[in-house]
């Protein structure tokens, strides 16, 4: 009989998980040819992973704006006429022989403008249409002063403080009495109602959700050429490591530096909490998902946000909490770390072998293979600056520098360092090529 | 310059929720109501400042029981407002003095109830045979043993997802909510859209109407008895209990909670603490000024019977005791109902400030309780609802002589009955008030 999950090990796990992700089940493939490249993709990667020798260094480009500038179109375009989507998808798919790809990572406007998204700035919505990027608009959208609420009530802090904060049609929330106790919580809900202008919001709603369904229909059908197409999917979750969960999203950085001076344990009780609701919900999510990835985009740990020290007291603990807990769970977390992590190599070494892949963008990434080679599969690092002024030519020998430092004994795979919105397609055919000419393992 | 609420102490809070209740923002239909208003609450109030009233104050028991006397019955408080105003206000004016007459308190709307069916609670007509005089409570463990830290960790996700679609099927949607986390991006998006949700929200809209109407004729009605002179004594402080209970009665049941007291006693302390805690700084702290600050609190599981001696020192007592003297440090006059007997537990309760708390007996030995509690605090009962229902005004009166003897001198007692009469003789609470003014006048 098979054995149970709870009795096996993480990697037991994660063979199980990665089976999952090699042999999916419902998909009709293109023709035997995606099917065999499927399946050669994703063992690529399983072996970058499991630092093992794959056929060749395996090559990932990260979707999003660089799809809708690949087909011409602008930003602006594809995030408010879906129709669009779909044959931009295709084409990025047939121009780049990628090793993995999800759907195009995009979101919709319209659904942002119903609700009035305020943390987030557009094409169309706060920036000119040329933009190729949308903006992230940080701010304090938890005081400080509220950390006991989020701590003690998280629910409640999340529905009456954040939510409000940063969806304009959640604003009545702000003035509603607390749910906290059960006492007369229908009579709470009753009162709550009455409010003229909470019907105005269930209207946002269900308008939002009518539109939400026409993007995430193309949204879901481009995930599934992508299958069809031979490309494993990549992101089976996503994460953020506590910290960032506080500086990016609740205290914003001038909030987050602040409170490591100002009230330490308050901030290290929030990461406490926040690690454990993350993980569960992670690992919820990965569990629906074919594959075991989970991506997780880094910001405020870098070489220069923070002192060493403060890396080790803040960041690292918590996160790596999270880390080991996924890893537990047989997943496979994949950090993009934005940034440089030259002076923190040692700390984050301290994992399972094999049980991450980092991707780093500006970190040294021949003092990355040598404190990380044999241990951890790394990833990296075209740069967008080097994307956007190079040619195709200095492209593909970067690559090949790159290859020859990071590939040896596996371990390895050739990637951007970030997300890219608008270069020379030429530029990211280059990468593809390099994989392909310098990246054969004999 | 006045001082600020935060630097009065409680004696001065309470002095000032007393003017409030003495001098109501109300138009008295004559000055002759308007001096009988306040002489009933300057009656109460010195009741409870331990000093003599003019004569022993009475809170009649009266409860639903002016539905009956009108011809309607519970279900009539439940649907038919005007109806139960014109009943209410005849049977005042029937009655003449009495120390405070309430509107009904705690009756659920019918209309909303028939709707949003709730597991805990049976109604009549819901539940219950038409006719029944009283709602009934339904026990169960709707929290399981090993959810204490779900609950402690986030209160508000608990309560939205897990306690609500068990207490009633019409929230059973709730459970597709998500945790916190989703917050974060949109994915609530589509679940908030959810057919069921968002029809759930529909209904509750379209209740809104009703659930306003019944507020509106309860206010409506308390206004017009209290410019007819008569203070209102319900619904003025927050209504609370003990911690022990809130755990015990409505989420893990008498069986759940004595099992927990064994099985796991630091988790049910743990989680009495966390109660306390949230329900001082949540509920209690800068309570609002409001009509009265008489706090009923039903007392249940502590009881003489329930529970011994050591667990009454160790579970109930400790967080009951915190939530009185947070109330009193607001200015508040908790007024924990003892239902059953507090025999056993007199010299435990009286430990609390000076003529902070008034405690309401229902079987409890009443001369017992006023040589412990005498010099402590003021106490009220407990004219048996037995014999309110069923036997003769003589009787009546000479048990209220007997309590009157027995705990009036000094000051400091409330006659009241041992706990409010679903359908009580009009004749015996006429016998009540009749024995106060015969019996409880303090001599000069």
């Amino acid at each position: 009989m098979d054995k149970q999950w709870a009795d096996m090990s993480w990697e037991e796990r994660r063979e199980e998980r990665f089976k999952k992700w090699l042999n999916p089940t419902g998909v009709k493939f293109n023709s035997l040819e995606a099917a065999r490249k499927y399946k050669e993709r994703a063992t690529r990667m399983i072996k970058a992973i499991k630092i093992e020798i794959p056929d060749r260094v395996p090559v990932h480009i990260p979707a999003g704006s660089i799809v809708a500038y690949n087909a011409g179109l602008t930003l602006e375009e594809v995030l408010y006429d879906y129709s669009k989507i779909k044959p931009a998808w295709i084409k990025f798919l047939r121009d780049y022989d990628i090793d993995s790809a999800d759907n195009p990572g995009l979101f919709s406007g319209r659904v942002y403008e119903i609700l009035d998204y305020k943390v987030m700035k557009w094409p169309g919505h706060g920036l000119p249409s040329s933009q190729s990027m949308h903006q992230f608009v940080e701010k304090q959208y938890m005081k400080a002063d509220e950390y006991d609420m989020m701590i003690k009530d998280p629910f409640d802090f999340g529905l009456r403080r954040f939510l409000p904060r940063t969806w304009g049609v959640f604003e009545p929330f702000a003035d509603l009495p607390s749910f906290s106790s059960s006492q007369g919580l229908p009579e709470r809900l009753m009162a709550m109602c009455q409010d003229p202008r909470f019907q105005k919001f269930m209207k946002a709603i269900q308008e939002a959700s009518d539109e939400n369904v026409k993007s995430q229909e193309v949204i879901a059908e481009c995930s599934k050429i992508a299958m069809e197409e031979g490309f494993p999917p990549l992101a089976g979750g996503i994460a953020l490591a506590p910290f960032d969960t506080v500086a990016d999203m609740l205290r914003g950085t001038q909030g987050s530096v602040m409170d490591m001076y100002r009230q330490p344990e308050k901030l290290l009780e929030s990461l406490e909490g926040i690690t454990e609701e993350s993980l569960e919900s992670t690992v919820n999510m990965a569990n629906f998902s074919l594959s075991p990835i989970v991506f997780i985009p880094m910001h405020k740990g870098d070489d220069s946000f923070m002192s060493v020290k403060q890396f080790e007291k803040f960041y690292w603990p918590t996160y790596r909490k999270l880390l080991l807990g996924l890893i537990n769970e047989g997943l496979v977390p994949m950090p993009v770390i934005d940034g440089s992590y030259n002076t923190r190599l040692e700390i984050i070494k301290d994992l399972p072998r094999t049980g991450v892949v980092w991707t780093f963008e500006q970190t040294d990434m021949a003092k990355a293979k040598k404190i990380l080679g044999g241990h951890t599969c790394i990833a990296g690092n075209v740069l967008a600056a080097q994307l956007y002024t190079h040619t195709p030519q200095a492209i593909k020998e970067y690559c090949r520098k790159l290859i020859e430092v990071c590939a040896p004994g596996g371990g390895y795979i050739l990637s951007l360092g970030s997300g890219i919105d608008k270069c020379d397609p030429a530029n990211l055919q280059a990468i593809v090529e390099a994989a392909k000419e310098y990246g054969v393992y004999k | 310059m006045e001082k600020e609420w935060a630097d009065l102490n409680w004696e001065e809070k309470r002095e000032k929720r007393f003017q409030r209740w003495l001098s109501p923002d109300v138009k008295f239909i004559s000055p002759e109501a308007e001096k009988l208003y306040k002489e009933r609450v300057t009656r109460f109030t010195k009741a409870i400042k331990l000093e003599e009233p003019d004569r022993v104050p009475v809170m009649l028991p009266t409860g639903n029981s002016p539905a009956y006397w009108g011809g309607g019955n519970l279900r009539t408080l439940m649907y038919d407002y005007p109806k139960t105003r014109e009943i209410w206000i005849k049977y005042m004016e029937a009655f003449g003095d009495m120390d405070v007459y309430d509107a009904p308190a705690f009756v659920p709307s019918g209309k909303i109830s028939e709707v949003i069916r709730s597991r805990m609670m049976k109604l009549p007509g819901l539940g219950l045979p038409d006719d029944a005089p009283m709602y009934q409570f339904v026990e169960g463990e709707y929290m399981k043993a090993d959810e204490y830290d779900l609950m402690m960790m986030d209160p508000t996700d608990y309560n939205l997802r897990v306690m609500l679609p068990r207490s009633s099927p019409f929230f059973e949607p709730f459970q597709r909510l998500l945790p916190f986390r989703s917050l974060m991006d949109s994915s609530w998006v589509s679940i908030l859209a959810n057919p069921e949700i968002h029809n759930m929200f529909q209904v509750m809209m379209g209740l809104t109407e009703e659930h306003n109407k019944m507020i509106a004729a309860n206010m409506e009605l308390n206004g017009y008895i209290q410019t007819h002179g008569y203070p209102t004594l319900l619904g003025g402080g927050p209504l609370l209990g003990a911690p022990f209970d809130n755990f015990g009665d409505a989420l893990r049941g008498t069986h759940g909670i004595f099992l927990d007291m064994y099985r796991q006693p630091e988790k049910v302390h743990e989680a009495m603490d966390w109660y306390v805690k949230l329900t001082v700084e949540g509920t209690i702290k800068n309570f609002p000024m409001t009509a009265n600050p008489i706090c009923l609190m039903p007392l249940h599981k502590g009881d003489d019977t329930f529970m011994s001696d050591k667990q009454f020192a160790e579970f109930y007592w400790p967080p009951l005791r915190a939530i009185l003297v947070a109330l009193v440090n607001e200015g508040l006059v908790p007024m924990p109902f003892a239902e059953g007997r507090y025999n056993r537990r007199l010299k435990e309760i009286a430990d609390t400030p000076r003529s902070g708390v008034m405690w309401w007996f229902d079987q409890t030995d009443m001369k017992e309780a006023k040589r412990v509690l005498g010099d402590v605090c003021c106490i009220m009962g407990n004219v048996p609802t037995s014999t309110i229902a069923t036997g003769t005004p003589d009787q009546i009166r000479d048990n209220c002589r007997r309590l009157i003897e027995d705990c009036a001198p000094g000051g400091g007692y409330i006659l009241g009955g041992g706990a409010s009469v679903d359908n009580g003789k009009f004749e015996n609470f006429k016998a009540m008030m009749d024995a106060a003014k015969e019996y409880g006048v303090y001599k000069k």
